[in-house]
């Protein structure tokens, strides 16, 4: 597995790019990424010299969990990720009736101009429901095959 | 009550488990012919169950918690839709996890806390990596292990779904890893061997084991489990814990298996008492012309026909130096 993790300075960079999107403050814990896209949070507290140890010897499969995506120097936070950070979560947020959040959990693209760009965060009632990438009279769903509902 | 096809038995299989279980043989075949109960496990690292059960109402679910001190174990007391358990919205967003009362037991017996280094050597598909996730507050570190890439896949997702962040997933036969440890100089707070075993304790919910059941596998699964629970005591912290549990009944991957660890690390490791909420039978102390040790006695053996659940068997083992 090609992973990195990341210094201080590409860290501070994430978050950075988490506030001026969706103003998250702060990621506890280390940040990895895999590829030169996907980013990981890893809460434990194995340090990154004991994680190189074994990643010398042993298949390292995951390290913590899959949060966020760059995507066009942008991030596109994970369905994981927007329930991770739903607590600091307060800007570029769509809030979904319960028909819109049917058909957005079944997989399919929500009809709604915003007036918004990039990427919003979808809620219904108090459950973070993943990422969507504005375009102009629509939200583009992301949620996983696994991860959807039957309408 | 809903029907289920009766479960075709193996006659070795039979007698071996009417030698087991003797006059409450028939009350065994009794209820593992009958359906298995819907019981859920509410994730707390997402949501408190008081949370999840009034949402799980508000769709018109019946929600009973069996037991005051662990009000995340769930019961579904309704007939619902086959396929419906997996497939809500709060099952999706990782509210809750579907896993049968039984298979909740070995990780509450381990009683992992947060900060703790703890290694789960087979851990695919995670339910229980999830629950020892959930009860250290995704605070310390968790190595979860498995073998198979392709059960790797569902463990990753099932972590991923369940909100699992400190959590490192490797893919190594459970004895190398363990070889690997101990060179390595790692030990561990606590370490979960919930061992590949001849799944007996499974046919409640599936008739697999029925169909493929075999002495020789028995005997192979014992071999093994050995193999990794011998390595694994090698890498247990001074005062730490590990427990070794199986979803089978027979006394060769389970009370001979802790017998030869108790053997090999005498005056080195001593078996703990196991306090869960559900009805645990002694572990048997001989069978087939081997006696055990008396200590095995404070291993737990849960059955179908005391719990209406599946069969496990669990033996929580301290590390004194």
């Amino acid at each position: 597995m090609s992973l990195k993790i990341l210094n201080k300075e590409e860290k501070r960079e994430i978050e950075k790019k988490l506030k001026e999107q969706f103003g998250i403050k702060k990621i506890n814990g280390l940040v990895l990424m895999r590829g030169k896209e996907r980013l990981f949070l890893f809460s434990g507290n194995l340090n990154e010299d004991k994680i190189k140890k074994i990643e010398e010897k042993v298949n390292v499969e995951r390290v913590g969990i899959y949060f966020a995506k760059v995507v066009e120097d942008k991030l596109k936070l994970s369905l994981d990720g927007t329930q991770l950070f739903k607590s600091q979560i307060t800007k570029n947020i769509l809030e979904v009736n319960e028909e819109q959040m049917k058909e957005w959990m079944s997989g399919s693209d929500l009809f709604i101009k915003t007036g918004k760009k990039d990427f919003l965060v979808i809620k219904y009632k108090e459950d973070f429901l993943g990422c969507g990438k504005v375009s102009e009279n629509k939200i583009r769903n992301f949620v996983p095959k696994n991860r959807r509902i039957k309408k | 009550m809903e029907s289920k096809k009766k479960l075709e038995l193996k006659p070795f299989f039979v007698e071996r488990m009417k030698k087991i279980l003797g006059k409450d043989f028939d009350f065994y075949l009794r209820s593992i012919n009958e359906p298995i109960k819907n019981y859920i496990r509410c994730n707390t690292l997402k949501i408190t169950p008081e949370e999840l059960k009034l949402k799980l109402e508000n769709k018109g679910w019946k929600i009973f918690q069996p037991f005051n001190n662990f009000p995340e174990i769930m019961l579904i007391k309704n007939k619902l839709a086959p396929g419906e358990l997996g497939s809500s919205l709060e099952h999706v967003l990782g509210y809750y996890y579907v896993q049968d009362v039984a298979s909740m037991m070995p990780v509450l017996a381990l009683d992992p806390k947060p900060n703790e280094f703890v290694l789960d050597i087979a851990s695919s598909p995670g339910s229980k990596t999830t629950q020892i996730a959930a009860k250290m507050q995704n605070k310390g570190t968790i190595i979860a292990n498995d073998i198979s890439l392709g059960r790797i896949k569902i463990l990753a997702s099932n972590l991923e779904r369940c909100g699992v962040s400190n959590t490192i997933i490797l893919r190594k036969d459970g004895g190398l890893l363990c070889d690997f440890f101990i060179e390595n100089g790692s030990k561990f707070d606590k370490i979960l061997f919930d061992a590949p075993c001849s799944g007996e304790g499974t046919l409640k919910s599936s008739d697999k084991t029925a169909r493929i059941w075999n002495i020789n596998t028995v005997k192979k699964m014992s071999k093994i489990q050995k193999r990794i629970l011998r390595k694994a005591i090698r890498i247990l912290k001074k005062d730490g814990v590990l427990v070794y549990s199986t979803c089978t009944h027979s006394p060769e991957e389970n009370e001979e298996v802790i017998n030869f660890v108790l053997n090999e690390f005498k005056n080195e490791i001593v078996l703990e008492e196991i306090k869960i909420p559900l009805r645990c039978r002694p572990g048997i102390l001989n069978w087939e012309n081997s006696f055990y040790s008396e200590e095995i006695i404070k291993t737990c053996r849960i059955y179908p026909q005391d719990n209406d659940s599946e069969g496990f068997f669990i033996a929580k083992i301290k590390k004194l130096k």
